[in-house]
């Protein structure tokens, strides 16, 4: 009898296809300051916090490293006050949709792989990850939508993908003399990884991110401090109309995540643009595929 | 045969200073490689009072110029990046040796057995360990050096 399942570029795929070979860890015992050390130098989003044998105890994410910064407590503490545990795993030969399913089901954004003889841990297997790897998967895959456009060329599909088709409509804000304790709340209420910093005329003036903010935590910046103290500045923007190519190449060429749209004028900010949208827009994801649930952290 | 640390530690070692740019640090290397023919992927880093600081490895220099979204954008073979090595080599020229310099370094003494520096090299990936003496550089031991100890000896058994 015929098996019917969900269609899914993934299926077959196994977790040690996709994952990074590459663990960062630290002791509980390292301070919040070397942690934030570890962020910057090798540029991950968490790390894998081990005990006193080495085992796996916990994992700190930048987001554990804002409420640190926002709870004011000193730089100098071990991670074990904020390292949040058990660690989730998978293993190498998991099948991937199993282990996005868990990440899906578990609001989290990468699990440690363990695998070989002594089930050692690995890998780490993140949705940014997995966007390279559906890129590749999804452009092949015969239900993409550009290949079920008939025979136009892919190139020539690319060349005319605008902005405005792929950007997230909404922006959300501060202004540029509330203090980080505010942006930090504005953030976590949001989940947002970065908020736009508007002057007090409605203007963009400059972007902060959780990355910011934790260097400012190193840094030893107070928390009263307003947002235009420690806000990248000015705001890369790009147009709605631009192609979506060329907004990809100015995220590459500044080596950023996400640019905020703008309409005509770049006082008018209308949206934001990840470049995981952008991937996943080129890719031609299809909505019917369990693939286009993954979502990388939103800059609004 | 000596079994100790300063028995194959390299004692014509060269550092860097926190305030040199990255483009000065690989001048160094290559400079210094040059004088000890071989090649030179490591350097300590002093104060300046000789007091050891840091260490700038080869692996600093290139997880500081990758990309950090490069597993995102690397499968997109059609976006025109001519120049991106350029404008990556410019702003990574100019970055302190300071800034990106492991700081957590760990060092041995030059008592230490050359079984026990074997081990640590293996254990948290190590291929260069400075030797200190009362908070002194006296040395540094390198992976390859302590290969061709071991090799010296195990051909003569």
């Amino acid at each position: 009898m015929a098996i019917s399942g969900k269609r899914n570029v993934l299926s077959g795929l196994k977790v040690k296809e996709a994952m990074r070979r590459q663990v960062i860890h630290l002791p509980k015992s390292a301070s919040l300051s070397q942690c934030i050390g570890t962020f910057i130098k090798f540029k991950v989003n968490a790390v894998l916090v081990t005990d006193e044998d080495e085992q796996p105890a916990g994992v700190v994410s930048k987001t554990d490293l804002m409420g640190a910064y926002y709870a004011d407590l000193p730089i100098d503490s071990p991670l074990e006050m904020i390292m949040v545990g058990p660690p989730l795993f998978c293993g190498e030969e998991d099948f991937l949709e199993d282990s996005l399913d868990i990440m899906y089901g578990s609001g989290i954004h990468r699990l440690y792989v363990r695998g070989g003889e002594e089930n050692a841990v690995t890998g780490v297997l993140a949705y940014p990850d997995i966007v390279g790897l559906l890129y590749r998967y999804c452009r092949n895959c015969k239900m993409s939508s550009y290949r079920r456009g008939g025979e136009m060329d892919f190139r020539e599909v690319m060349g005319q993908i605008r902005v405005r088709e792929v950007m997230g409509p909404s922006v959300k804000s501060h202004r540029e003399g509330e203090s980080l304790l505010e942006v930090m709340e504005g953030l976590s209420a949001h989940r947002f990884g970065a908020v736009l910093i508007r002057n007090d005329a409605e203007e963009p003036v400059g972007v902060l991110s959780k990355s910011d903010l934790i260097v400012a935590y190193k840094h030893g910046v107070s928390t009263d401090v307003p947002a235009s103290e420690v806000m990248a500045s000015p705001v890369v923007s790009c147009d709605e109309e631009e192609l979506l190519s060329g907004a990809i190449q100015r995220m590459i060429f500044t080596d950023i995540h996400r640019l905020f749209v703008h309409r005509k004028d770049p006082r008018e900010i209308t949206g934001v643009l990840s470049l995981s949208d952008a991937a996943r827009a080129r890719s031609g994801s299809c909505h019917a595929c369990v693939t286009s649930r993954i979502k990388v952290e939103q800059a609004t | 045969m000596g079994t100790k640390a300063r028995d194959v530690m390299d004692s014509h070692f060269h550092t860097l200073s926190p305030q040199h740019t990255i483009a000065e640090a690989v001048r160094l290397f290559r400079e210094a490689g040059h004088r000890e023919g071989k090649r030179i992927f490591g350097m300590m880093v002093t104060d300046d009072d000789g007091r050891l600081q840091g260490m700038l490895s080869m692996y600093d220099i290139l997880l500081f110029i990758r990309p950090k979204h490069v597993h995102i954008w690397g499968e997109m073979e059609d976006i025109d990046i001519e120049g991106l090595l350029e404008s990556i080599f410019r702003k990574a020229a100019a970055i302190l040796v300071g800034d990106i310099m492991t700081t957590d370094v760990v060092t041995i003494g030059p008592d230490t057995h050359v079984m026990m520096v074997l081990d640590l090299m293996i254990k948290k990936h190590i291929r260069r360990l400075p030797v200190l003496e009362d908070d002194r550089i006296v040395g540094m031991v390198y992976i390859s050096d302590l290969f061709s100890y071991f090799f010296k000896n195990l051909s003569q058994i």
